[in-house]
């Protein structure tokens, strides 16, 4: 892409070049038409995302330095960086923020080692293998508010089944969405339900393009199979797992449905996800002001990590 | 056996023997139907009279009922839901996929100038979370009575789904050969014909696959749909998010787990359907993403 993208305009790489060289006025009309075209392809896509994204990014940071007029719902009067000192002394928000770390930091990496080893088991070659990988789609095609749901059901103290289980060895019963620590263990616990399947298909095809000339070379030098995974098969899943990471990691930090589904956030604010929490101050409380200081502040917090994993991707793709 | 280890070897990691390969093929199978389990007894639950729901211990049907889907779909408003849920999938879907795809096009093959910056960006706005973009959107919807419309969702719904769907096209379009459009161009047609003529019948299975995906993601969503929709145009989602809510005692069991059986098989059908294309097109989103 980079070698064509300079020539811009002039398009002297472009096949609409007919056999001849062009002269005169057909030429450079073509030459004009051609670069409309050519911008044509972008403009319906820029156009929604021009007034659907970045007209509504700007008006968030906008918001945030004013008071909102509830009567109007406008912008009413600038207000400086008092919306961003409500916010940063607001504990509920700071709890939030923190509440969202634990998840990402239980979450992502038991998703990436169970995805990447339930990709290894089902990495035999046997007639049921496709049959497996099929059927691990559909924990991915819930719906999450379902997946909410039906776990709430199914972790309920009273009828809900894992507690039968747990109670057949003789543990429980748990209330699991009522103590705070366990409520968190819940969320991870359903979130990586849905999304571990998600890990394992990447993973899955991460395993099978990798070259075998390398294990049969490791295996005539004498590695273990320790010594294998450490020193060859890793290195070489390197990308496939930092990617992997990455879109589970954009997926992540948008968690919202499945917290308002199984938890609201509870019990307390044990797993108020940030979120969660800067919806209910917009919607329930009519606070935009503030809700959207908080909003630029994840938005920017969001940024910033994806680009440094997206650094790092990169870093690791040319090391290896 | 020299032949069940160089299978194994083929095929990455390390190579186990014989019990080594029962074991995993076993624990692949377990750990494949725990994670289906939760799903199944969806399903079961939702066939469930409310007097077997609730009995200790749990069990599967004794006596199979579709009470939950007739009582509750007449008079709760699923049919409508349900209706407004396709209409804004299948738009969105749709709507990002055709500009989706054609931005996608531009910056993989046509020379402009500023490619590698638009690309950047729309890389950058997937990390964008919705939230950043709910107040004013509804602010902006709420101005222009615009809430409560199957459109205002549908270009909702658009900011996430273009720049899945370019990115993913860019790449699905950078592994095409380039004399399919070279050729055609030759022949005199213009840089829309080569598109709509050759390149997209080329890479209709990408399309297609990009597509699926997106509907999806559209049909799944909660957040865009809660603040931007009251009635009219709400969405299976909210439905499900307002009885989720009401399960306190379990009280919503039997609808919660009709209508999400409702939402899930139609979705598990399609995805089994075009599995291959499905995983390939999450791979690429993944790894070239």
């Amino acid at each position: 892409m980079s070698t064509t993208t300079e020539t811009g305009a002039v398009g002297n790489t472009t096949p609409t070049a007919p056999a001849g060289p062009p002269t005169g006025r057909p030429a450079a009309l073509r030459r004009w038409r051609d670069l409309g075209s050519r911008w044509l392809f972008l403009a319906p896509a820029l156009a929604i995302l021009v007034a659907v994204l970045a007209y509504p990014l700007f008006y968030t940071v906008r918001i945030s330095f004013s008071e909102l007029d509830l009567a109007t719902f406008t912008p009413a009067r600038n207000v400086g960086w008092l919306n961003y000192r409500t916010v940063l002394e607001d504990p509920g928000f700071l709890n939030s923020v923190k509440v969202t770390g634990v998840y990402l930091a239980l979450a992502l990496p038991l998703q990436m080692v169970l995805g990447f080893g339930i990709a290894f088991l089902l990495n035999v070659d046997w007639r049921g293998r496709g049959v497996l990988r099929a059927l691990f789609l559909i924990p991915m095609v819930v719906v999450p508010v379902v997946a909410g749901g039906v776990w709430k059901m199914l972790l309920d103290p009273m009828w809900g089944f894992v507690n039968y289980v747990l109670g057949l060895v003789g543990v429980g019963p748990v209330d699991w969405l009522a103590d705070p620590t366990l409520a968190m263990v819940s969320l991870v616990l359903i979130d990586t339900w849905r999304w571990t399947p998600f890990v394992v298909l990447i993973a899955s095809a991460g395993l099978m393009s990798l070259p075998t000339d390398v294990f049969e070379a490791a295996r005539v030098d004498g590695a273990g199979w320790f010594a294998t995974l450490r020193k060859v098969t890793l290195p070489l899943l390197a990308p496939v797992i930092l990617a992997a990471f990455i879109v589970r990691w954009l997926g992540a930090v948008k968690m919202f449905d499945i917290a308002l589904a199984a938890t609201k956030g509870g019990p307390g604010q044990a797993t108020d996800v940030v979120n969660l929490y800067i919806y209910e101050k917009a919607f329930r409380g009519l606070e935009f002001g503030t809700a959207s200081s908080m909003a630029t502040l994840v938005l920017a917090l969001t940024m910033l990590l994806t680009f440094l994993f997206l650094r790092l991707n990169r870093f690791l793709e040319k090391r290896w | 056996m020299v032949t069940l280890t160089a299978t194994a070897a083929r095929r990455g990691g390390a190579r186990p023997g014989r019990l080594g390969r029962r074991l995993r093929i076993g624990a692949g199978i377990g750990a494949t139907l725990l994670f289906l389990f939760p799903v199944l007894w969806m399903v079961s639950t939702s066939l469930k009279l409310p007097r077997d729901i609730f009995t200790t211990p749990p069990r599967w049907v004794s006596s199979v009922t579709l009470d939950n889907y007739t009582s509750y779909l007449t008079q709760a408003d699923i049919g409508p839901r349900m209706a407004n849920t396709v209409i804004v999938a299948a738009g969105s879907g749709l709507l990002s996929l055709v500009a989706g795809a054609m931005a996608g096009y531009a910056l993989a093959r046509l020379p402009i100038r500023g490619a590698g910056l638009i690309g950047g960006l729309i890389l950058a706005s997937r990390g964008v979370p919705p939230i950043a973009l709910a107040v004013p959107m509804f602010l902006v919807a709420r101005r222009f009575d615009l809430i409560d419309q199957h459109i205002t969702l549908i270009l909702a719904y658009c900011t996430f789904l273009i720049p899945y769907v370019m990115w993913l096209m860019r790449s699905f379009f950078l592994a095409l050969p380039r004399e399919l459009e070279e050729s055609a161009m030759l022949d005199g047609a213009s840089r829309f014909g080569a598109f709509f003529r050759i390149i997209v019948p080329c890479s209709l299975p990408g399309l297609i696959s990009t597509l699926i995906f997106s509907v999806i993601l559209a049909w799944e969503e909660l957040l865009f749909a809660l603040i931007l929709t009251n009635r009219n145009a709400a969405t299976i989602p909210v439905a499900i998010a307002g009885m989720a809510a009401d399960t306190e005692q379990g009280a919503m069991w039997g609808p919660l787990t009709a209508v999400g059986t409702l939402t899930v098989v139609p979705v598990v059908v399609f995805a089994l359907f075009v599995q291959k294309w499905l995983i390939k097109g999450l791979a690429e989103g993944a790894t070239k993403g």
